[in-house]
């Protein structure tokens, strides 16, 4: 009995002490003046500055499920699709990895492509955080390349003919192409000597790349504090006034709940829908009918298809390409491009035609059915309009434009499902 | 009963909120243990793709064994997962042995001048019988059955477990 105020007595002072051990050795103080002082503003679009934690968390994900797939990988044509096929019928869990690995790569480049799209609307690259987009933006292409380099490894069918068609498609670029096929490929053709290559890219030469350019992101991110939308700033008079929330505990845990709704969609999507391994790939087989890259390229898959052989003189395929890179390097100059009203309003015309493309052709390279195709385009036109919510007033002409686009959309899913339940 | 407090860590007279963040800290823990569950499964080797074979034919026959040309014995053989050594006493009598060295896992050869067993890792020494006569091992070596078989002088050697 009377060792019980003893021991509550001294585990206090011990703790103390263990806390000063490493206060005094590693400076933890720095870190807790940091922590104390950031603050989170309070505003309409609040909930957007969620998506770049769940993007994070996504990719510790990856770092993770990646590093225990790479213990049972072989790559090897000989070897990687056996290797990927017996851990994932011999190894305990190992179709779960694998599929969390797959799925949860998908989730991070959807989640990739929200953030920038209210970081775009909520202006967040103005002065003095271009850097921040910039970085941000090759940071989407870096994650789009491990997309693309993770997908050959299985050496299946799909992922043969996916990398002899995109690495194609670097083929065609004017004077430098046919170098930078040779580099892509290690060799005129996909061989195993191109899975080398991508291994080495996918697991040393873009995490490391990565890595630094996301220190450099959230470097960025800490230095400058949080964006705030201009509307807001007008609303409440001024950055002093806005209502904050300190970083250390506040967001932190709202920010917790983000990466719990991310864990739960990624197992539910990893555990119900596996992924699928396919056939082993065949060098010299035809390719499957039916084929088509992850959704994310399928943008540019679908766009490139509907090019002619020749346009004014150039090969179709050429003027296609140089027509992406285009547009990714002004997406990538964008904090530059900006400067002023008038050249924000042809921004945002652009940016508006850019989303509309993409909606456009994912819907019609996803599915072969028409009604489907209108149930996805609907479906995402509604879910980018959602996103402008907050960049409207209500009573405004821009909010009734919002309501009218809205409620066209969803007449046309409407219309979408109705078409697909009695046809 | 007032039940104001600002911090999370500052908990003692707020029994409703220190009983929040328990259930907080015991709902993450859980989280963990479930993501820990597959992934220390994950890491459990597959089972093993090797025989597990009783015995085995060597791959030599009994006129086979003797060195090369330039003195060296013939190299163990894979019998269950594991080299396997074949050796031939002075008067003709053939031993087979785990050439996995009792010490720390090397492959042990046999050196038919010395008459020996030795292990180049660490220099460990065991005689034609298998016993640890120099060096660091601590036992001596694993030694297996073997039966000839076949026309004498160029019989097939069956190697098996005792």
């Amino acid at each position: 009995m009377s060792h019980a105020p003893e021991e509550s007595a001294v585990s206090p002072a011990r703790t103390e002490g263990i806390q000063k051990f490493f206060h005094e050795r590693l400076g933890l103080e720095v870190l807790a003046g940091l922590a104390a002082k950031k603050l989170v503003p309070i505003h309409r679009s609040t909930h957007f500055y969620f998506l770049g934690g769940m993007a994070l968390f996504l990719f510790i994900v990856q770092i993770i499920s990646g590093v225990l797939l790479s213990l049972y990988y072989k790559p090897s044509p000989d070897q990687a699709f056996e290797s990927v096929q017996a851990f994932m019928t011999e190894v305990d869990f190992g179709w779960l990895i694998r599929s969390v690995h797959s799925w949860a790569a998908n989730l991070l480049i959807g989640i990739l492509f929200l953030h920038l799209l209210t970081a775009y609307m909520m202006r967040a690259y103005h002065r003095p955080r271009e850097l921040t987009w910039v970085s941000g933006i090759l940071l989407l292409l870096l994650f789009m390349a491990f997309g693309f380099s993770g997908y050959l490894l299985p050496w299946n069918q799909l992922a043969f003919f996916a990398t002899r068609v995109g690495t194609a498609l670097v083929g065609v670029v004017p004077v430098v192409g046919p170098d930078l096929l040779l580099l892509a490929r290690g060799g005129e053709n996909v061989t195993g000597d191109t899975l080398s290559r991508f291994y080495a890219l996918h697991v040393a030469i873009l995490p490391l790349l990565t890595l630094g350019m996301l220190g450099f992101h959230l470097f960025m991110v800490q230095q400058h504090g949080m964006s705030i939308p201009e509307r807001d700033l007008r609303r409440y008079g001024g950055r002093q006034q806005i209502p904050t929330m300190p970083f250390v505990p506040d967001f932190l845990l709202r920010d917790a709940v983000g990466w719990y709704l991310a864990l739960g969609l990624l197992a539910a999507l990893a555990a119900l829908f596996p992924w699928e391994l396919g056939e082993k790939a065949d060098p010299f087989g035809s390719a499957p009918e039916g084929i088509k890259p992850e959704w994310y390229f399928l943008f540019m898959f679908q766009a490139l298809k509907q090019l002619p052989g020749h346009i004014l003189g150039m090969e179709g395929e050429m003027l296609g390409t140089l027509f992406f890179g285009g547009v990714g390097l002004v997406v990538l100059v964008v904090p530059f491009l900006d400067r002023g009203p008038r050249s924000r309003h042809v921004l945002n015309i652009l940016a508006t035609a850019a989303v509309l493309f993409f909606i456009v052709m994912t819907a019609w390279g996803y599915f072969d059915k028409n009604s489907l195709r209108l149930i996805l385009g609907a479906s995402l036109s509604l879910g980018s309009l959602a996103l402008t919510i907050p960049f409207t007033n209500r009573g405004t002409r821009s909010r009734s434009v919002l309501w009218l686009l809205g409620t066209l959309a969803f007449c046309l899913l409407m219309v979408g499902l109705l078409w697909e339940l009695t046809l | 009963m007032e039940d104001k407090c600002d911090k999370l860590d500052t908990c003692d007279n707020c029994p409703r909120r220190s009983w929040l963040f328990r259930m907080l800290v015991g709902m993450n823990l859980a989280t963990v243990a479930s993501l820990l569950y597959p992934v220390l499964r994950f890491l459990k080797p597959r089972r093993s793709t090797s025989s597990g074979a009783f015995q085995v034919v060597a791959p030599l026959r009994v006129n086979q064994l003797r060195p090369d040309e330039e003195g060296n014995w013939p190299a163990p053989f894979e019998f269950a997962g594991k080299p396997c050594i074949l050796v031939r006493t002075l008067d003709g009598e053939v031993k087979a042995f785990n050439a996995v060295c009792t010490h720390t896992d090397c492959t042990v050869k046999f050196r038919p001048q010395e008459g020996d067993i030795y292990c180049s890792c660490h220099g460990g020494v065991y005689d034609i019988n298998g016993r640890n006569v120099a060096g660091p091992p601590p036992r001596p070596l694993e030694s297996f059955k073997v039966n000839l078989r076949g026309k004498p002088g160029q019989e097939e050697i069956i190697v098996s477990r005792a």
